[in-house]
């Protein structure tokens, strides 16, 4: 009995002890993300994570770092620090051994988490951005301060700092507060009046209801937008010529005011092309990848430049939508977050099967038929309908609405006999020229259909199977066209099978060395429906005539058909010229998967981005939105919620923003911008005190409302609508306000700044043509972005160029004048009332007596000189105006510097 | 943890979030982040796939003076740089590599091995060698290679270090010159002008730091990105001076509002602002007092500097300049007295030296010769003007275009050209350098016989970049921004100093 006895004592002593040392080491459980992760990203993983994998040892992921190393032994064992290889490599004396090699040794505390963590299991946390949203309980703090929830979590932190909220701002300071940051722009003079005569306890929701209503929201956050989207009206390389894709622009505008839900919006941006029958509007939604840059300079390759524009897609897709700065995984996997080298490119397989190829027409487009050739349309979809089967319908429709699906002459072709690409973007054919096409699935095509330029009256392209020699599949005599590019048809035979398609083009009447066919694009499909019914032949003219026709476009996403499928390759280090392993669309396995067997689409991926159980869509938004109201995100960097980013000052506050966002709000954008506003955190005054200043200067608590200097957009808005300029008309091709001589340069373009005559040159900001080597120079001053490529947040400059533009720039110095000449007409009082009126009108308060009296000494200092001299005053004024006296050009100079106060170019 | 891990989490942290948020908030650093910012960035943001845990310096500049100068990583030979541009790319075979054999097979048919698997921009198929159309001898005491069409540069040689074999991936214009000022032949990065006045500042707070000039009717085909700040905040862009027009854009106050007058008015803002001040306690509105001061400043200090109407005759001579015309020459001028006043980084991109031989201004005889008449005597006063003025040692110049030319004639459309031209070539071209520590008279690498290939000491765009950040006391490794959780390099992960040519 006795040994057994002593067995169970040395039992019950392993037990009793195994408890303390679990119950005193659960005591401080180790927390991967807040202890463990800093040490490996500041210590370990430049040689051990995504970009180096020294001695095959990886701590990015658990599975990885588990495995042995080269050496054969385990670096990390979970629960056995005495046998973890890395333990024993952090503590090692000799110091070729000792890891961090050549570097500082590890802090005992250091090593003492990493033990521990070791211990207790070595888990691996997730980081909280890639974690679902959860809806947080709200926190238990009550006071008469508080508001909504909004102000529960803000208020919680405060008590944690010791701080104390600022009371609520003044009405005026709230209403031009509300109005910047709603419409962007101060609010018209109906909705002040309103706002300032009620004094019920609605009046300031009320006034936000009525800014969400205004059709000036919508250009507000367009605005926004436009920068993730790097929206641009050029392409960006060397001459950088037009692109027409304004239609994009006013689709945002309407669908912001239509507060179209936030998944939609997305949906519709990223694959409205996929839509079932999509609409006009929903085609141009996609523009929102059809944004990229593209290379018309002569002699491109036009692959490189497709590529890279698939690869700016992703970029966008991640850094705008996603906060994750994906880039990095372009070469290498994350350097610190886990996601692997080849998800990168998994991912990159969805925009890799769009139909743009860098062409110099900016193909796919969305042809726009108005008027009578809208009617025309209804008619031949209605003919379709009838006549065509199966997705015949569809077929024929798109192809009048796209020119898709169609293959550029610089796709498929090679083995240029005496023809060449012209400038690599046209194929070029010569008498006796020949060429192929590889590999063309011709099976079930009974149409072939090209848009060339013709310069030969007499041109024949034939067309061999297989080989030059091979049997003649077509023999076509092809129209002069010398002037417009012609869209010409024939019929063809199917033959079954994929085949190389070789064209040779003869002309008996063309001379040597001249060109003859000039060839854009060709379409392989079927014979338009209906033949031998009644009418075939008008619907079927009108159909061409409308497919010939010259109309306004706008660059839209079109997926690859199945016989145009590009396969999609790892790029090793990044090099697109290096292609390794073939992989599928498909998102990192850091998220919930998409659940769809078979090939997965731009469409599945935003359903999946779009899904409630994305960690980073709805976050992302609610922060931007934050970002956009107070000046900073709850993560600051709005660009990477990743473990680089700085953390977020409110997490719980995030994520509850970001749940009612994407449940109880519905992805309702106005929703989410309302509740914000009408917290009392939004509503304080935005003084700083001495103590504030110590204790938060960088205002991370909301112990004050923040005081920010307006975009470059709001500077110009604000100050034409200040000076009763601004015109509220909506929409169209984009404007050219004054501009100084001389700022485009661009070589080998015909294209010139073409001030808008009338109201057009005093719309608001959002209008501004944006040419991307040359951006309107007022707004770039202010710290606009040039729009190449997704650009998450401004950053905010203060420099004396800026000073410069508001006090000296012919724009700015046109309002100031026609400032004073409003005041003049609208106040009938005397100098003083005036300028007290001005002030009120740019500030939204009246101005000190301080305030006033330093205006009018400049006043009187200006009058003086003007009366002195009539030239100066003719030369402020114009000859000729009925304003030319000096006292309204005292008063301009008044106005100038009205509109460059601190408080005017600032949202207080 | 321990109080003291705390602490130094604490510390840690605060110095990370001080590099990220110096990118999007304003505040002084002065108290928070100045004293403690050196010490712990550095493994922090570890280079992106570059040597083992790379130590990386992040500048922390003051954002309420953001172009205040700031001393470099180390003791650096140059204080300022000229970079002039040849937009277009000129032909190196006809002015430095000089190429005897290629003389000899002039006519022939280019071997096809050389031809195959390269991208030409123009050239197709089979192409012919075409010998060198200019006339070469040796200069100076170091014996320099130079051609007949610089005949005022010739007589430099020995000031200048000549790189016959750089080379680039870039056979467009636009990507091309990208690449060479940016690092990247895409859109969207910093040029060297704005990483040097982020890492410097400048000496005088009433110029621009980074000033572009452009002569030859046109921009440079990549346009305004080629002296962007990307990424960097955009005070550090180039400003573009103009001859015509306002010198800098709304430099000049409005018609009718003399300089009392607009004295008057910024006394009168900044007064006001100064209340604002008082009531809101926003570092912002004294930093914006001072940009009015210096906007103030400016509009005198920018009109003098760009007039050239009070140099002396025997410089206008020297240069070839003209006053009140838009030429590269006045350009030259104005880049030596900008640098003079303290600009740390002036650009010029002199355009129109694409010579492919379509028509007579891109022929290598007619349209080049043309082209290097209207630089020579102005790039050559401007090496001279520097030295006698002393300055020639604090100030590196750079000479060259995006990349170079085909020892063979281009040939468009499968028709021959009515001119002679080249076609773009990557492999191989020539750029020069002089002052600021670069060792006169000496030249690095070498290209085959006919100029095709580098054979000995390929140089890369990067080169350069590392060699201009070195004179400028960094380290161009160690010289990173922060950008969209990544830390990022004008020379990316490659770069090498060409300590060849350094003195």
């Amino acid at each position: 009995m006795l040994p057994v006895r002593k067995i169970l004592v040395i039992l019950v002593l392993i037990l009793v002890g195994g408890l303390i040392y679990y119950f005193s080491s659960s005591r401080e459980k180790i927390d991967y993300n807040t202890q463990v992760k800093p040490i490996f990203n500041k210590k370990c993983i430049a040689c051990h994570g995504g970009v180096k994998a020294k001695s095959n040892f990886s701590l990015l992921f658990r599975e990885d770092a588990l495995k042995p190393a080269k050496s054969g032994k385990y670096p990390i064992v979970p629960g056995k620090p005495g046998e973890s290889e890395m333990i024993r490599r952090i503590t090692e004396k000799d110091e070729e051994e000792r890891m961090p090699y050549k570097h500082d040794p590890l802090s005992k505390e250091e090593i003492s988490i990493l033990k521990k963590w070791i211990k207790q299991g070595a888990a691996w946390g997730e980081h909280w951005a890639y974690i679902p949203v959860q809806k947080p309980d709200l926190p238990d703090v009550a006071d008469k301060w508080i508001r909504n929830e909004i102000d529960q979590f803000v208020y919680q932190k405060l008590e944690e700092e010791e701080l104390k909220p600022s009371t609520e701002a003044d009405k005026q300071t709230l209403l031009r507060r509300l109005s910047l940051d709603i419409i962007g722009m101060p609010a018209e003079e109906k909705l002040v009046k309103k706002f300032l005569d009620d004094n019920s306890d609605k009046a300031y929701e009320n006034l936000v209801d009525d800014l969400l209503a205004s059709q000036r929201y919508g250009e507000k956050w367009t605005s926004m937008w436009l920068d993730i989207a790097r929206y641009a009206d050029t392409k960006g390389f060397e001459k950088d010529g037009g692109r027409t894709i304004w239609e994009y622009r006013d689709w945002l505008i309407r669908a912001l005011n239509d507060d179209k839900p936030y998944d939609q919006f997305l949906i519709e941006q990223l694959a409205g092309d996929l839509l079932a029958d999509p609409t006009d509007a929903q085609y141009i939604a996609t523009g929102f990848h059809r944004n990229t840059v593209t290379n018309d300079e002569g002699g491109t390759d036009n692959e490189e430049y497709r590529t890279a524009a698939v690869i700016d897609r992703v970029n966008t897709t991640w850094t705008g939508l996603m906060s994750t700065t994906f880039g990095c995984v372009q070469c290498h996997s994350h350097p610190y977050d886990p996601i692997r080298h080849d998800e990168y490119y998994k991912f990159m397989a969805f925009f890799n099967n769009s139909r743009d190829v860098d062409s110099e027409e900016d193909y796919p487009l969305l042809r726009h038929y108005e008027k009578n050739d809208s009617v025309e349309v209804a008619r031949i979809k209605d003919w379709l309908n009838q006549n065509a089967t199966g997705d015949g319908p569809k077929k024929f429709y798109t192809l009048l609405k796209t020119w898709e699906p169609t293959t550029t002459s610089f796709e498929r072709t090679d083995k240029y006999d005496n023809c060449e690409l012209r400038d690599t973007k046209w194929l070029m054919l010569k008498k006796g020229s020949t060429f192929r096409m590889k590999q063309m699935d011709i099976s079930d095509k009974t149409y072939l259909m090209f848009r060339y330029l013709g310069y030969s009256s007499d041109g024949v392209l034939t067309i061999h199977l297989d080989s030059l020699n091979g049997p003649v599949w077509r023999t076509i005599n092809v129209p002069e066209a010398k002037q417009e590019h012609k869209i010409y048809g024939v019929n063809v035979e199917p033959v079954p099978g994929v085949h190389d398609l070789y064209f040779s083009f003869f002309s008996k009447n063309l001379k040597e060395d001249f060109t003859g066919l000039l060839l854009d694009w060709f379409y392989f499909g079927q014979q338009f429906p209906g033949k031998g019914k009644p009418g075939y032949d008008t619907i079927y003219n009108n159909f061409m005539l409308l497919l010939n026709k010259p109309v306004k476009t706008t660059p839209v996403m079109f997926e690859n058909s199945s016989d145009l499928y590009r396969e999609t390759n790892v790029f090793e280090r990044g090099n697109w010229l290096v292609k390794g392993d073939k992989v599928e669309a498909d998102v990192p396995k850091l998220f919930h998967p998409i659940q769809k067997s078979g090939t997965k689409n731009r469409m599945d991926l935003a359903l999946w981005l779009t899904d409630k159980r994305h960690p980073l869509t709805g976050r992302t938004m609610v922060n931007r939105l934050w970002e956009q109201i107070f000046g900073n995100g709850i993560v600051e960097t709005v660009e990477d919620f990743g473990t680089q980013g700085i953390p977020p000052t409110h997490k719980e506050l995030l994520d509850w923003m970001a749940w009612q966002f994407m449940n109880d709000y519905k992805w309702s954008l106005k929703k989410m911008v309302k509740t914000i506003v009408m917290s009392a955190t939004y509503r304080q005054r935005s003084n700083a005190s001495d103590e504030l200043l110590e204790k938060d200067p960088y205002n991370k608590f909301y112990a004050r409302a923040p005081r920010v200097r307006l975009s470059a957009e709001q500077v110009r808005d604000q100050a034409l609508f200040i000076s009763g300029l601004l015109s509220d008309k909506m929409y169209g091709p984009g404007i050219m306000p004054y501009q100084p001589e001389g700022i485009w340069n661009s070589p080998y373009s015909g294209e010139y700044w073409k001030q808008s005559p009338g109201e057009d040159q005093y719309r608001r900001a959002v209008y501004i043509y944006w040419k991307r080597t040359a951006g309107y120079p007022s707004i770039m001053t202010f710290d606009g972005i040039q729009r190449d490529v997704c650009v998450a947040r401004r950053i905010r400059t203060n420099t004396p160029l800026q000073a410069l533009v508001t006090l000296n720039d012919s724009a700015y110095i046109d309002m100031a004048r026609n400032f004073a000449y409003r005041l003049q007409k609208e106040v009938n009082a005397d100098v003083s009332g005036q300028i007290k009126k001005g002030y009120e009108l740019a500030t939204g308060h009246a101005p000190g007596e301080n305030e006033l009296s330093i205006l009018l000494t400049l006043y009187k200092n200006a009058l003086d000189k003007f009366n002195a001299d009539e030239d100066k005053t003719c030369e402020m004024i114009g000859l000729n105006n009925e304003h030319n006296n000096p006292g309204t050009a005292a008063l301009v100079v008044v106005c100038n510097a009205i509109l460059n106060l601190d408080e005017v170019v600032t949202k207080v | 943890m321990t109080q003291q891990e705390l602490n130094s989490k604490k510390i840690f942290e605060e110095a990370r979030e001080a590099v990220l948020r110096q990118h999007t908030r304003r505040h002084f650093l002065k108290e928070s982040a100045m004293g403690l910012g050196a010490l712990a960035l550095g493994s922090i943001l570890g280079s992106c796939g570059r040597g083992s845990a790379k130590q990386v310096s992040t500048i922390l500049y003051d954002p309420a003076n953001p172009l205040a100068p700031r001393p470099p990583m180390f003791p650096g030979k140059a204080k300022s740089v000229i970079y002039l541009h040849m937009a277009g790319a000129p032909s190196q075979l006809e002015l430095f590599d000089y190429k005897p054999e290629l003389a000899k097979l002039d006519g022939q048919e280019c071997p096809p091995s050389l031809m195959e698997g390269k991208k030409f921009a123009f050239i197709r198929g089979k192409a012919s060698l075409l010998a060198p159309q200019a006339k070469f001898a040796q200069h100076g005491q170091s014996g320099l290679w130079i051609s007949n069409y610089l005949p005022h540069f010739s007589t430099i040689a020995d000031e200048v270090a000549i790189i016959k074999s750089m080379t680039t991936d870039q056979f467009n214009h636009a990507p091309a010159q990208l690449f060479m000022h940016t690092g990247s032949p895409r859109l969207g990065r910093p040029a060297i002008g704005a990483w040097v006045t982020y890492g410097l500042g400048t000496e005088n707070q009433n110029l621009p730091g980074y000033v572009v000039l452009t002569s030859g009717g046109n921009d440079p085909d990549a346009g305004k990105s080629a002296w962007g700040s990307g990424f960097l905040p955009s005070v550090y862009q180039g400003v573009q001076c103009r001859s015509e027009g306002d010198p800098v854009l709304f430099i000049n106050d409005p018609h009718g509002m003399d300089r009392d007058l607009r004295r008057a008015s910024i006394d009168a803002i900044n007064k006001i602002n100064q209340h604002q001040h008082e009531e809101y306690k926003d570092p912002e509105t004294l930093s914006r007092i001072s940009q009015y001061e210096m906007a103030y400043k400016m509009q005198i200090a920018a009109p003098q500097v760009m007039n050239i109407n009070d140099e002396p005759q025997y410089i206008h001579d020297m240069y070839g300049t003209k006053p009140g015309e838009v030429s590269f020459a006045n350009n030259v001028l104005l880049a030596r007295r900008l640098v003079e006043k303290g600009v740390r980084f002036v650009q010029l991109f002199d355009w129109g030296w694409d010579s492919h031989g379509t028509d007579p201004q891109t022929a290598l005889d007619i349209g080049m010769i043309n082209k290097c008449r209207k630089v020579d005597k102005a790039m050559t006063a401007l090496i001279l003007d520097l030295k006698q003025r002393g300055m020639l040692d604090e100030t590196l110049v750079i000479w060259g275009g995006e990349f170079g030319r085909t020892p063979m004639q281009e040939n468009r459309e499968l028709v021959t050209a009515p001119f002679k031209g080249r076609d773009h070539h990557t492999d191989a071209f020539c750029i020069w350098m002089a002052g600021g520590g670069i060792r006169g008279g000496s030249t690095y690498g070498e290209t085959d016989e006919i100029g095709y290939n580098v054979i000995s000491g390929r140089t890369e765009p990067f080169d350069i970049q590392a060699t201009i950040l070195n004179q400028l006391g960094f380290d161009h490794e160690k010289f990173t921004y922060e950008f969209q959780g990544r830390p990022f390099r004008l020379t990316d992960v490659k770069g090498r100093v060409i300590e060849e040519i350094l003195a």
